[in-house]
């Protein structure tokens, strides 16, 4: 994606190409070896091994990045994995790693919170973000709704009552940082593995690449010292989905890559008309326009990330921009690259439709290009709704 | 001092320095849109004065050699100036300005004689001299190979025929570099020669076209039996098409270089027609603020991007420079859509004289230049995919024949090949 690699983020990303290639090759996703837990559990800890998990962690903590910039070093990895279309919740652990070690000690010295922090970090459990409303779009005032439960554990908690909808990676091990409505205002709450009254429906979905769940709270009592971050802290909560937008991004634009890349190797090798295919020009002038969306999506998901990692104060601006250009690329892209494999992109053996699946999964979660169009509004703080 | 050594930080100190205590800092400017404008004399005449200020610093021409009056320094030298003088006043002159230390002064440096060389590029980077293209003719635009305006020998000199157009800032220009045929009898490539031609030499006529806004930026021109000494040729007789590509690599990448600042302020003048007409709260009004903006945004970081990529040691194909172009050549009339859509009726009609208020359907018209101009969106359609994608070409059918039967041949067209 990035010319420019430092040395070491070189190293960072072929690692993870590496370990890519051996241990999910498309034989493997075919395989859906993913929904096999031993395989996943086996899987995610390589990866925590790699540091996949650690990147947006400052070191104080146990994390670090590469560069000096977490999230431009993650969504370098971000970008192989969607180039080779790995699985493994790799935003939404990032986020909730990211969340809980900016966000200072919890009221219980943040015990859970360190132990959540480890255990994701390392790749032991899954995390993921629980923001999205019924339709999946980001809902910062609260995906969930916490309402104040005097009998809870510590007595000074809450109680969780609501369904999300197609988290990746959600189960019963997973770590939920849970975007919740109080009646203060959002919080972000880390709900533990195994807490009473939550049940997880896993999904079946339009990417095979990437396992989900809808998950539903049916009063679901969790302490006080569950809370990340402060009540009503707003931009806390645009800081996390400025990171998951940006690493959605990257990995989007990666899948991108290798799906043009394929379509351009088989405009030059399929005879029609007596001529290569690529050599007419309906093909060419697709193909070409395909080609500079991508390249612009490759410039803005990295200056998204750069600014992201940089805590620049447009940071969150710049992810919804990136956000809702990509978005609308990739969507195109994908029926571009259909209509130059023609019948063959139409077969279950083909791999194009993986990548098709894929892409058009990234363009929507957290967010599709009309939520983060408006979001860009808001933001700016145009009109009355601000 | 030893320039050979410097380093850009080190650079760009001395410039950031320079430039505080010599140039003064531009009014604030909500520009947006091609520059077509009208330029005045006066205007030109400042420009020369700044310029030479720039040159006598050793500011003019920065990647340009030392013997020709340039800085000989990198590209990315010249970058960091450009970025530190970024917000101040710096020489303005108009569109021929792009031109003239862009693809011509390049392409001098690249191509020309040493005679030329010394004659000229000391006296471009100093401001004396202003450069226009004959290039288009009215029936060659994009296909740039098949103009049709002849030169012919005549004992040490040569004759030049036909007529040019779109050239940008020619009625101000001191200076044209001229495609001109040589050769009919050989295929279209082979037979072109450039010229050096002074806009004032006996049989050119300069008349300026009023452009689809009202403004008269660019130029046509007809050339009536002018003499061109044999030695004012730039590359040798029949070898303008290398020539040409070093032209039109410069001019693609012209505003590629990212000096001014990322766009953050979302879309200024989207969001005030939007107030004006009372939007600003209505949803689809909101979409097309935000994707004017993100459009603007998007263009910037790309063009940094290629820049980037194009100063980078490990040179990819300068055909890459055809993505910026063609995503400005995209994206700006999908932005100047977007005013009409919010605007509506008030971005189609303004109070009678209100300059401002029209700028919305200002921008909804020359919106569309960057689409046709040096080179249509489909010519870099097919840069991209032939030299960036390595698809294969499309079947040529005035390749390969003298060029004096390809028009002839053309309008008899059977769609028969061979």
């Amino acid at each position: 994606m990035d010319d420019d690699l430092s040395t070491d983020q070189q190293v960072l990303v072929d690692a993870a190409a590496r370990f890519a290639e051996d241990t999910f090759p498309i034989t493997k996703l075919r395989e859906r070896a993913f929904d096999d837990d031993a395989f996943a559990a086996a899987y995610r800890r390589q990866a925590g091994e790699l540091g996949w998990f650690s990147l947006v962690v400052p070191e104080e903590h146990g994390g670090g990045s590469v560069s000096g910039n977490g999230a431009l070093d993650a969504a370098l990895v971000a970008y192989t994995r969607g180039r080779l279309l790995q699985p493994v919740g790799f935003v939404g652990a990032n986020v909730v790693a990211h969340a809980i070690a900016t966000s200072g000690t919890g009221p219980d010295g943040g015990a859970q919170r360190e132990r959540a922090l480890a255990a994701l970090m390392a790749g032991d459990a899954p995390g993921a973000w629980v923001v999205g409303n019924l339709s999946g779009a980001p809902a910062l005032d609260g995906a969930v709704d916490a309402t104040p439960n005097r009998d809870g554990p510590d007595g000074d908690g809450w109680s969780l009552s609501g369904t999300a909808v197609m988290v990746e990676d959600a189960d019963a091990t997973a770590w939920l940082l849970v975007a919740a409505a109080t009646p203060e205002g959002p919080a972000q709450l880390l709900v533990a593995p195994g807490t009473a009254g939550v049940s997880f429906a896993p999904v079946d979905g339009l990417d095979l690449s990437r396992r989900y769940a809808d998950v539903t709270f049916t009063g679901a009592a969790i302490p006080a010292s569950a809370l990340v971050g402060a009540i009503g802290d707003r931009a806390f909560g645009e800081r996390l989905l400025a990171l998951a937008s940006t690493l959605t991004v990257a990995e989007c634009v990666g899948a991108m890559h290798q799906e043009l890349e394929m379509t351009v190797d088989y405009a030059k090798q399929r005879i029609a008309f007596g001529r290569p295919i690529g050599s007419f020009q309906a093909i060419k002038h697709l193909l070409a326009d395909t080609s500079t969306m991508l390249e612009v999506s490759k410039a803005v998901a990295l200056a998204a990330a750069s600014q992201v990692g940089d805590d620049d104060p447009h940071a969150a601006q710049a992810a919804s921009q990136a956000k809702a250009f990509v978005a609308d690329a990739a969507m195109d892209q994908a029926q571009a690259c259909f209509q130059v494999f023609g019948g063959i992109s139409f077969t279950w053996e083909h791999d194009q439709h993986l990548f098709f699946r894929r892409i058009t999964t990234g363009a929507e979660q957290f967010g599709d290009a009309a939520w983060h169009r408006e979001h860009v509004c808001v933001l700016a703080g145009i009109g009355r709704v601000a | 001092m030893s320039d050979e050594m410097i380093g850009v930080d080190e650079f760009r100190a001395e410039a950031r320095a320079w430039i505080q205590a010599n140039l003064e800092v531009a009014p604030p400017t909500e520009g947006r849109g091609a520059r077509t404008e009208n330029v005045s004399p006066e205007e030109i005449a400042a420009a020369r004065v700044l310029q030479r200020k720039l040159f006598d610093a050793g500011f003019a021409g920065i990647s340009y050699p030392k013997e020709y009056g340039g800085r000989g320094l990198s590209p990315a030298h010249e970058h960091a100036f450009a970025q530190e003088a970024s917000g101040y006043v710096t020489p303005d002159f108009g569109g021929a300005g792009a031109v003239t230390f862009g693809p011509i002064g390049r392409s001098i440096l690249e191509h020309g004689t040493e005679e030329l060389k010394a004659e000229h590029l000391p006296k471009i980077l100093s401001g004396e001299e202003i450069w226009c293209q004959f290039y288009s003719e009215p029936e060659a635009g994009s296909d740039l190979a098949g103009i049709r305006t002849s030169a012919v020998r005549d004992g040490d000199h040569y004759v030049l025929n036909g007529s040019k157009i779109w050239s940008t800032g020619a009625y101000y220009a001191d200076w044209a570099m001229c495609l001109a045929r040589t050769d009919w009898d050989v295929p279209k490539h082979r037979g072109l020669t450039w010229f050096v031609v002074p806009t004032n030499a006996p049989g050119v006529t300069v008349n300026r076209i009023e452009q689809i806004d009202g403004a008269a930026g660019f130029c046509e021109e007809f050339l009536d039996d002018v003499s061109v000494p044999a030695s004012d040729m730039l590359g040798e007789e029949g070898q303008g098409w290398s020539v040409t590509q070093t032209m039109l690599v410069y001019e693609r990448g012209a505003g590629m270089s990212g000096a001014a600042g990322e766009p953050r302020r979302v879309a200024p003048d989207m969001v005030a027609l939007a107030a004006k007409v009372g939007r600003l709260d209505d949803p689809v009004a909101r979409q097309c603020i935000a994707r004017a903006h993100i459009l603007d945004w998007a263009q910037f970081h790309l063009g940094r991007r290629i820049g980037a990529r194009l100063r980078s040691p490990d040179r990819p194909a300068p055909a890459i420079a055809a993505y910026g172009k063609l995503a400005m050549g995209t994206f700006l009339p999908i932005r100047a859509q977007q005013g009409v859509l919010i605007g509506g009726s008030r971005a189609l009609s303004w109070a009678r004289g209100d300059e401002d208020a029209r700028q919305a359907a200002i921008n909804y018209l020359n919106g569309r230049m960057v689409s046709i101009a040096a080179g249509t969106n489909e010519m870099q359609r097919n840069g991209i995919g032939e030299r960036v994608l390595g698809l294969p070409r499309e079947p040529s059918f005035d390749q390969n024949k003298p060029f004096a039967e390809v028009v002839r041949d053309a309008r008899n067209w059977s769609g028969k090949v061979g």
